[in-house]
Parts: C-alpha cells; structure tokens; sequence
C-alpha cells in the first residue's frame, strides 16, 4: 500500500531528532537534508520541521538546465545526480520552500530523496521513524483521510496541500491547530 | 507482549556487510529500542537503525539515541589504564601516562591496604552510576561490602530518582517508579505531570502524550517554565520553584472539597485521610496561590479536570524530587490518585521519569547506601542474613549503613574517607556546591575512576581504569516502567577496556577476596547471582530470566519464579505493601526552599537538561552533532527581568549566588517566570551551573536541592570574546 510522509506540525517539540536521523541512511554522507525552525524563540518554545514536500510537478527539477534532479517512480524528488549537477544552484532559488542545500567544495547540490532506499521498499524514512512526538508520519492515503476528519478546523481549512501551498506535493501537512476541532472526553 | 495502536509490523533496512544487534539506548530511563548496525568485515558499530518492534518506542528515538551509537568508537575513548605520578596535577588533564592493567591494579591494591591498615576499613569508599547494567550494579555493592569490605558506598541516584524512591516507599511500601506500563499513557483521560520536562528529557514519551490530547482528553502540566510540554497543556501552573507541595495539597483540599473521594478506596485500602484532609484545608486556592504563584482559576480548573476524569495518571520528575521536601512532593502528589482511587487499574496510575538508563534497577540492588540487593535494607538483620547467605560471608560481616553521595564529600573533608573508587559518575559536574566538591576530590589520599572518556572527576584521579562503553557489554537494565530488558553486545570491547563486573573480580582477586568472586566469569553468571541476590526481597527479580525477557518483550518485577510473567501493572488487588496491605496518604506541612531569595539575591535560580544532553554531558558533549546543537550553557530570563537587568538577548552576565559564579550568555523567553532563571547543568569547568547550586537535602532521601536556590545576575559590560 503506498504511504505518503505526513507532517503535523502542531506536535513539535524541537528535538531535531529528524535532524540526526537524517544523516543515518544510505548515501546521506552523515549530512542531514532537513530543517527545524524555531517559530518565535523569544516568546515561546515552538518549532516546527520543514522538509522537502516533494512536489508532484517541482520547481527545482523544472529549474535544473543539466536535469539532474530526477524523479523516482514513488513520487520522490531525488538529491542531484553527482555526474550530472553543474552547481549552477538554480535548484535552490526555485524551490519555494528552500530546501535543496549546496555543498560548496563538491560543486553539488544535495536534498532530501525521501530516504529513497528505504521508502522504494515501504519502510519509513528515518526522519518519520524516529520523530518523537510523531510530528512526521509514514501513513497510507486512508490514514491520511481518517486525520482529516478527526481535526475539522473552524476555518473549513485542513491540509496545505488542499489548496496547495505552491503546487500539488507527495507529502502532506497539517498546520498548527489540529486540536482545536477535538471534542473534548468530558 | 503489548501492542497497541502505535506497533506496526515494520521490516528492518539491511545493508550488505551488515548485521543488527537488537539492544536499547545508553542513556535516559525510557530505554529505547534500537538495532546497532554493525560491519561484519570490522566488527564495528557503524550506525544505527530503528527498532519498530520495540513495543514501548515502536521505533522512536530522540537525538541522543540516534547518535549513541557513536560514543564506542570515538578517538577520546581511553584505551590502556593510566596512572599519574604527580598528585600536584589533580584537577588537571595532565600527567597521566599508560600503564599496562598489572601495574594499575598493584597501584590500586597497594594504596587501598596501605590506607586500610593505616585508617581502617571505611576509609575507602564507592561512588558509583546507574547509567548500567543491573550486573554491574549488583556487583557494586558487593564489591564495596565484601570486596572492600568498606560501609561508604552509595551513587548518583541521590541527585536523581532517591525522592521519588523514599515518596514511593512512604505511600505505597515499595518503590516501583511506574504502577503501570507505559502503553497505558495514551490511553489514559488525563495526564497530570509535576516537574517534569518531558519533551526534552524523556522525548520519546511524547507521542503517547500528543495522544491523549487528540482523543479529547486532558493534559496538566506543573512546572515554572513554558517547556515544550506545557505549551500544549490545558492547563499550565506555572508555580515559583520549590513550592510544588503547597500545589499539591492545594489541589487535594479541592478534590476533597468537591467530592471526587473515592470513599470505599479511601476505607478499605488506605491509611491516614482524615489527618491528611485536616491538613490541606489551609490550603485554599487563594493560599495556594499565594505560595507558588499560580493563579487560582489555574487550580481549581486542574483540580476539576482531575477530580472528574475517569482515569488519570499522575506523574513526575526531578522538578519536584531534587528540592529538600522531594519526598514529600512525591507524597503529595501521589495523594491525588490515593484520595480519588485512581490507582492500582490500567490507564490510572502514578508514575516517575526515571531519569538514568538504569535508574529503577540501579537503586534497587545494594549501591545505596543503606540498602541490599532486592531493595533489603541493611539495618534489617533478616534482610542482611539472607544476603549475607548468598554472599558467602557471616552476616556480622556485613558493613554497616553508609552515608549518602553529597554527605561522602563531609567525610572526605573530615579526612574519614580517604581513598576513593569513582566509576560511571561525574560528581565534579553532577553534584551541587561544586567549589566545595572539587576540593574534596582534590584532597583525597587517593582515588580511582572507571571511566571510558577522561571525565572532569576523573582529572582527579590516581589510577583511570578503561571501561567499556555499554555496546560492549550484556546484561539487563531496568527501564522507567519497571520493565526489565536486555542490553546486548555489539562490539568486542576497544583497546584494553574491560567491563566493570569484570575489573571488580580481577581487583579482589589482588586484594585476596577472590573466593567470593572468581566465580563470576561472564555478565550472566553475575546476572544469575544478582537474581538469586535479589529473591525474596521487595524487588524480586529472581524469575527474570534472560530468555524470558526476550519471549515477553522485558520482564515487569516483581517476579517470583520461572512461572510468574512478572507484574505490568502495580496493585490491581488493591494490596500495597505496607504490612497492612493499605496505603498510605500523607499529611505533609508545607515547607519551603532551604534558600528563599531576598535583597541580595533576589531572583530563583532552577537547572535542568537539554534535548541534546545526558546528565553531565561527558558522553553527550562529545558527539559532534549534540555538540553543535548545545555547545555551552546559557541562562533563560523572562524579558522584563532583562530589562530590569538592562541586558539584551545574547549578552554575557554574571550569575552568582552565596556559592560561586558563572558566566553565561543570556536567552530572552517569555516562556519561563519573571523571578525565575534557568540554566542547563550539563557543563564542565567554570561553566557549571553546579559551582552555584546549594548542597541543602531532603531529610529523608538526602537529595540535594538543585531545584531552587537564590541567585543574583550582573551584567557582563566588556564584551567577552568566546
Ligand atoms: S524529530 Fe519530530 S519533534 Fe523532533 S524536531 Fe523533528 S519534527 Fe520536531
Ligand atoms: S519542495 Fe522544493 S526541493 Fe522539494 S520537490 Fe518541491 S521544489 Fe523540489
Ligand atoms: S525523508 Fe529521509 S532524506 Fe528526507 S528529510 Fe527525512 S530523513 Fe532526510
Ligand atoms: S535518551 Fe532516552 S528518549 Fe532519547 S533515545 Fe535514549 S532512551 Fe530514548
């Protein structure tokens, strides 16, 4: 059954767990692909993670003169083949949400490939499987559906994906808010 | 085996060249799952992969455990004992030289005899860890009792989980830190947490908490701070530090007041209401307020949350167990599910975060100082006779009660104890009133510490012995819910490092006690002594086998026999284990801090930890990515302090108190009190936040009062270069 990273920003506790599990799978050369971002240090403690959305028609591969981003059949946007990338670093102007980050000494952009060697085999990628407060999920399309009616949000309003924030993405996000709509035991 | 909503039958990734050992994270209480990838043409741990099939985390790990792998391997691993000559460079990183384990141990036998001749038996003393195997533990205390046959032994837990161990014992007769298993968190209705920052400490708790709250179910959360956790809550009481049990008798007199008693609970299975109810009727929300600062519609709506949910789990951590009335925090706060009868059912309960690795099984088998293997106490004959039996020796052989951790360093500046042996600690960051501390270890006649890094307290060793870092060793730990598991060897031990078991048989063997303990040849053969130790006893660990634990996923103690799966949840017969068979509520007169503030130093100083860090940060700080996260200690202060202070974010200041002083950078956050500052204790040298903290303790548990000092701030005006 295909399953989609699913992000629900709301329960981040800012470990940067995500952070550390990034530089664990294959081919990652122990250099995370992801971001945590305080939201307002001064005031509170929330952070929230931002990764690669991977987006069903992206800007950085549409950006790339020498394609060197390529697309797997899962959906995933891979991180820019070593043989093919010029270091021009269109790739990360384009992207809306800056997510390909440039390694200056290789001349090479690198990016979240949603753990390709896993996620190609159903396994979650590591981000999602350590998450602590499981603000990254791994989730079928049903499970995605059963959390959009548990958290009916007083503005009709859910995911970013629906309408999309820039264009249709593979993973889904769910703002800050999702407990506002729970009914409470009693 | 549990599973619940969260377990998914996942497939582990494998790498060619690969193998993964099933084993768990070195670090906090919660003791994560996890599969150590290790090379087959090196044999070294390379990495880490989740353990999805680990029922308590399903996978999770916070950032600690993602890079825990990395401490086995690391280039600051001490591989060769080392010994200095030179006792002027105590204190110092200098003038250790390698030594092979012959010429290390004849130094250790030599000067331990010498000072035993000369001073007597209890002139040596241990000072041990829990971050270890229940193996290792035991042997602790068998090596200091029988080994060196010396009454002062005892170990970090003091400054850790030994309030809510006497709490526990006071109101329930024994001290399991959780009456229920942690699959039952998330399905519970309420959580009411005390001083406990979940989310950095105890990360992987999390998701069970998020849980609740999207089930429609509520969340309290009491601490001086706007932690990650206390964002989220219903309810924040957000008291002064130190004030938790005026909170907690507080919220008793209302649940009192608003019938959620639960009569036939409160007749037939407990002890002490009517004083208890007497008691709290001071304890009105406006006087309540008064004394922890918590506004009193906060109260009354945590009280009614509570009082009405069906089920609730009140828990806690060192926010309210490191203050001189730990114990009564504990009490107190465990009066709640006493008065409303929810406890001794699933999904309501009581439960500490164990902070170590090994916290539970730690304090349960003999390195306390007062205590013997399955949690006997050692001014009990009985309890020493059937010790004494196991061990070998006449029971009047049996070393005396000791004293605890911080009170060792009194005896050492009365030149009682003389000779030390350190191992799995870091007093000369851990322990508060660190000035005082340090010169203490300074003047000791001589001391040895078992360590895998050079650690700040091992700077004030004779004799460093290399231990093995917990990937190099088996044996069994007992996690935050009473679980007993199994820790697996994923490396042979790197350069000449030795686990400690096994250094404490080879050094009483020279010390010509080996009859007691060359028996014990592998991790297990010290495991089946420790069970039979423990059998019996409160904490009776005698039917945890280790195949067992891997059948059932972990072993819950108590567990009597090879036919007993041991006990998930605590007092489903409503029995607790005063002789009564009833608990205990408490009537506990509020007290407060040691040190209140005042003019001269009129804020209130708390510590606690980062995400990124363990305890005192020797492993932790080591490990580049940790590092990078938390490289240096800092002070948390509310905006409108600052501006009083005229300091700005960023900016360096002095923090003192009547103790000693730091420098630290300064980060503005509304989320903390406006009396109140906060300083993360995982730093060494003049960076610790311990030099600051006051050595005042719990009477009863002898835990030092980190939790509340008075402080005052000076802003630094020459820009300081890092
Ligand atoms: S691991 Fe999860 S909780 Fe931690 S920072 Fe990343 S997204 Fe947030
Ligand atoms: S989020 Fe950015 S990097 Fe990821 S696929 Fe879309 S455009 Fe590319
Ligand atoms: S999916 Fe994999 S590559 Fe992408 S951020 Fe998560 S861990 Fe990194
Ligand atoms: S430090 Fe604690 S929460 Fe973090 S991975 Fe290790 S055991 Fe789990």
């Amino acid at each position: 059954m295909k399953k989609r990273l699913y992000l629900e920003l709301e329960n981040c506790i800012g470990c940067r767990s995500c952070l550390a599990a990034c530089t664990q799978c294959g081919g990652h050369e122990e250099r995370n692909r992801n971001y945590v971002y305080d939201v307002n240090p001064l005031v509170n403690r929330q952070t929230m993670p931002l990764m690669c959305l991977h987006c069903v028609n992206p800007a950085c591969a549409r950006s790339c003169p020498a394609q060197a981003i390529q697309i797997h059949e899962t959906g995933a946007v891979l991180s820019a083949l070593v043989e093919k990338c010029i270091g021009c670093q269109n790739c990360t102007i384009a992207c809306p949400y800056g997510i390909p980050k440039f390694d200056t000494e290789q001349n090479l952009m690198y990016k979240c490939d949603l753990c390709i060697d896993r996620t190609k085999d159903g396994i979650p990628p590591m981000c999602a499987s350590v998450c602590p407060s499981n603000t990254l999920q791994w989730l079928t399309d049903e499970e995605i559906e059963a959390k959009q009616k548990q958290f009916n949000l007083d503005n009709g309003k859910w995911v970013t994906s629906m309408p999309y924030l820039e264009g249709e993405t593979n993973v889904r996000v769910n703002l800050p808010g999702i407990l506002q709509g729970v009914t409470k035991l009693f | 085996m549990q599973r619940d909503k969260f377990f998914k039958e996942i497939e582990n990734v494998r790498h060619p060249n690969e193998t993964l050992v099933k084993t768990h994270c070195s670090y906090c209480g919660m003791q994560c799952g996890m599969n150590l990838r290790v090379n087959t043409k090196t044999n070294k741990i390379i990495g880490v992969e989740p353990r999805y099939d680990w029922p308590v985390t399903v996978g999770k790990m916070c950032p600690k455990g993602v890079t825990a792998y990395q401490q086995t391997n690391l280039d600051d691993r001490i591989l060769k004992p080392l010994i200095r000559d030179d006792a002027s460079l105590k204190g110092t990183k200098e003038g250790f030289r390698e030594a092979t384990w012959d010429e290390a141990y004849d130094l250790i036998v030599k000067n331990f005899q010498q000072l035993q001749r000369d001073y007597g038996k209890d002139s040596l003393s241990v000072y041990s860890g829990v971050s270890m195997t229940n193996e290792k533990c035991y042997l602790t205390g068998k090596f200091a009792r029988v080994g060196l046959q010396t009454r002062y032994i005892d170990y970090n837990g003091r400054f850790c989980m030994a309030s809510a161990a006497g709490g526990f014992m006071r109101s329930f007769g024994v001290d399991r830190g959780s009456t229920l298993p942690w699959t039952d968190l998330h399905e519970t209705d309420c959580l009411f947490i005390a001083g406990s920052n979940t989310a950095e400490c105890h990360p992987t708790s999390m998701f069970r908490v998020w849980a609740v709250q999207e089930r429609g179910g509520y969340l309290i959360v009491a601490d001086p701070r706007e932690t990650p956790i206390a964002r989220r809550a219903d309810v924040h009481l957000d008291l002064r530090p130190g004030t938790d049990l005026a909170l907690a008798n507080g919220i008793l007199n209302l649940l009192i007041q608003n019938g959620h008693v639960d009569k036939e609970f409160v007749n037939n299975h407990t002890n002490g209401f009517e004083e208890t109810k007497e008691l709290v009727k001071e304890f009105t929300p406006e006087y309540t307020s008064e004394l922890t600062g918590v506004a009193p519609e906060k109260i009354i709506r945590a009280a009614e949350i509570y009082g009405k949910a069906p089920n609730a789990i009140v828990m806690f951590a060192r926010g309210i167990e490191q203050q001189v009335k730990g114990v009564d925090n504990v009490s107190g706060y465990t009066n709640m599910a006493l008065v409303t009868g929810k406890i001794g059912r699933p999904k309501a309960g009581v439960a500490t975060f164990t902070g170590q690795g090994n916290g539970q099984g730690g304090r349960e088998h003999g390195q306390k100082a007062d205590a013997l293997p399955g949690y006997r106490k050692i001014a009990n004959p009985e309890h020493v006779k059937a010790v004494a039996k196991v061990w070998g020796i006449e029971p009047e052989e049996m070393p005396k009660e000791g004293v605890s951790a911080y009170e060792m360093f009194g005896l050492m500046e009365q030149k009682v104890i003389r000779g030390l042996y350190l191992l799995c600690s870091n007093p000369a960051v851990s322990a508060p009133n660190l000035n005082y501390v340090r010169e203490q270890l300074k003047n000791l006649d001589f001391m040895v510490c078992s360590d895998f890094y050079l650690s700040e307290s091992a700077e004030f060793a004779d004799v460093i012995l290399p231990t093995t870092t917990w990937s190099e060793d088996e044996g069994t730990v007992t996690n935050l819910e009473g679980r007993c598991i199994k820790i697996n060897k994923a490396q042979e031990p790197l350069g000449e490092s030795k686990p400690d078991w096994q250094i404490h048989v080879e050094l009483c063997e020279r010390l010509g006690r080996g009859k007691y303990f060359s028996h014990l040849k592998t991790a297990k053969d010290v495991g089946d002594e420790f069970r039979l130790a423990s059998k019996g006893g409160y904490a009776d660990y005698y039917g945890i086998t280790w195949d067992k634990i891997e059948k059932q996923d972990g072993v819950f103690w108590p567990c009597k026999d090879e036919n007993d799966p041991g006990t998930p949840h605590m007092f489903l017969d409503k029995k607790f284990y005063h002789p009564d068979g009833k608990a205990k509520i408490c009537a506990l007169p509020y007290r407060p801090p040691a040190e209140e503030p005042d003019e001269q130093y009129p804020l209130r100083l708390t510590t606690g930890r980062v995400v990124y860090h363990y305890l005192s940060g020797n492993q932790t700080r080591r490990i580049n990515f940790l590092r990078d996260m938390c490289p240096e200690p800092y002070v948390e202060v509310h905006p409108e302090t600052a501006e009083k202070y005229n300091i700005k974010h960023e900016e360096f200041v002095r923090l003192y108190t009547r103790r000693g002083e730091a420098e630290y950078k300064v980060k503005i956050t509304e989320a903390i009190r406006k009396d109140t500052v906060f300083v993360p204790y995982h730093f060494g040298d003049d960076k610790s936040i311990n030099l600051l903290t006051i050595g005042a303790l719990d009477p009863m548990s002898r835990m030092p009062e980190f939790k509340a000092c008075a402080a005052q701030i000076e802003k630094l005006e020459l820009k300081k270069v890092q």
